[in-house]
């Protein structure tokens, strides 16, 4: 069975700008892949051209076995999505919201059974823009989990979360990936990343400064933690990795 | 199918709970229709004139619906999905983005239809409203008019940049359009030089063509503006196409 995702040289630049430079990546069923790098190192460059909204300037992208920008009716059936910045309808209701995604896939996830998951039952009546900050972020992974996908593309997922509700979704994307479900994540906390990642790639200024697992990048750094390697593979330190 | 259903269902529900369309689209129409029946509803429309004013006016009243939700109401839904980016999470759903663009253009030209509905009950059980013309040539005009006005609406959609630069074009476009095409300040009250310079707007082609169609009157002049709404349609739905972004 081919992997869910495979990624070669995808390069993309915005004018003169480069974007992302020749990324290479391979994630396996059931693993958590996590794309790491500082804001503006192109993690979502990457991620809008592997599910096809960005037209890459080379490279090419399998995902699922389908090309992302031709099959799109057909895997978008078995991928879900959580953008960096989910926007919604003005004045609609968490149950409308949830009802209407649900509508759109053949055989969608019981929503309901997702609110009390993520400890949402009892706002359905809510509009999306009375819920505070943490419970909206709740929302926005939830639907992205609605057409019961088979991979899942989780854009920070866990910013604005507090630590209880941080938590409560990796123990839940534990349980999913369980079931074998493969998951692509980009991050800035690093203890989420060292709880759920099997594999980190991290960027720099659109380039691949380094990959592996959590303990390799940390073995292979001057550094104790993954947070401060992570730092020195991704730039932040660069005085201090010169030092060294 | 259930995906259309649902979309639509939504989108109706919501365009209903934000109130604008219902607001400008039928009981705007429905107060001035009301005024002019009031004020000079079953006089002749001038002297020696064989139909009434307000069934001069008719054609007008058909219009300003169509106005308030190409001119406003659709293009600012679609500037404001785009910006929330609610248009790019669609491209990762089974559903394409297009097909919400399809269910707003479908919500929009429903409330159309029961203003315009509304408008003619009202009309005819208070002033004796009877159309003359023929009610299908009547109804083919008004979907002329319907299409240029949200073809002009979508390109103003596509060329604009945020949602701040949508509501001053469509301000820019509908006020001018809603008062001096004679939707609702009849063009048969302007000075003759006034009416020159309405002329040119498209709406005013539009609504001389209800006037003409819904009056059963002769139809010699109705060539210019069938052919100046046809003209408006496509050229604002190739603008509209070239300049259309997704985000």
């Amino acid at each position: 069975m081919t992997k869910p995702l495979i990624v070669k040289g995808l390069t993309k630049s915005y004018g003169s700008v480069s974007a992302l430079e020749g990324l290479e990546l391979e994630v396996e069923k059931g693993e958590i892949f996590g794309l790491l790098g500082h804001n503006g190192a192109g993690k979502t460059t990457g991620i809008e051209c592997m599910l096809g909204i960005k037209r890459p300037d080379a490279g090419t992208v399998l995902l699922l076995g389908m090309d992302p920008a031709s099959d799109r009716k057909r895997l978008f059936e078995r991928v879900g999505v959580q953008f960096q910045e989910t926007g919604y309808h003005d004045k609609i209701r968490v149950s409308e919201m949830c009802g209407m995604t649900q509508a759109l896939y053949r055989d969608p996830a019981d929503w309901r059974e997702l609110l009390s998951t993520f400890g949402l039952t009892g706002l359905e009546k809510r509009t999306v823009s009375e819920l505070s900050g943490g419970e909206r972020q709740r929302l926005s992974v939830l639907l992205a989990l609605i057409p019961k996908p088979e991979i899942v593309f989780l854009d920070e997922l866990t910013t604005g979360l507090d630590s209880k509700a941080r938590r409560d979704v990796w123990k839940y994307l534990e349980k999913l990936k369980a079931g074998g479900l493969t998951v692509l994540l980009t991050s800035h906390h690093m203890d989420e990343v060292e709880a759920l990642c099997d594999q980190i790639l991290i960027l720099r200024r659109g380039r691949t400064v380094t990959r592996g697992t959590v303990r390799e990048l940390v073995a292979q750094s001057p550094c104790e933690t993954l947070e401060e390697a992570y730092l020195w593979y991704s730039g932040e330190e660069e005085n201090k990795s010169e030092s060294v | 199918m259930k995906a259309f259903n649902a979309l639509f269902k939504s989108e109706f529900t919501l365009s209903v709970r934000d109130m604008n369309i219902p607001i400008f689209g039928i009981i705007f129409p429905v107060i001035v229709a009301v005024i002019i029946g009031l004020v000079s509803g079953t006089k002749p429309a001038f002297e020696g004139a064989d139909y009434t004013f307000i069934e001069q006016s008719f054609g007008g009243f058909a219009a300003i619906a169509v106005c308030a939700t190409g001119l406003m109401g659709l293009p600012l839904q679609v500037a404001d999905y785009r910006q929330k980016k609610i248009l790019k999470r669609f491209m990762v759903t089974p559903v394409s983005p297009f097909k919400l663009l399809l269910v707003q253009v479908l919500v929009n030209l429903i409330m159309s239809v029961i203003s315009l509905i509304l408008i003619y009950l009202i009309c005819a059980l208070f002033w004796g409203y009877r159309p003359d013309g023929s009610v299908g040539t009547f109804l083919l005009s008004w979907l002329l008019v319907l299409a240029a006005m949200y073809s002009i609406g979508m390109m103003l959609a596509s060329v604009s940049p945020n949602m701040k630069t949508a509501s001053m074009l469509c301000s820019l476009v509908y006020f001018p359009m809603l008062f001096f095409s004679g939707a609702t300040i009849p063009y048969e009250i302007m000075p003759g030089g006034a009416q020159i310079a309405m002329d040119f707007l498209p709406l005013t082609q539009g609504i001389k063509l209800l006037k003409t169609t819904s009056l059963g009157l002769p139809a010699d002049n109705t060539l210019l503006s069938i052919l100046v709404l046809g003209a408006v349609t496509v050229v604002c739905a190739i603008v509209s196409l070239r300049f259309f972004k997704w985000e």
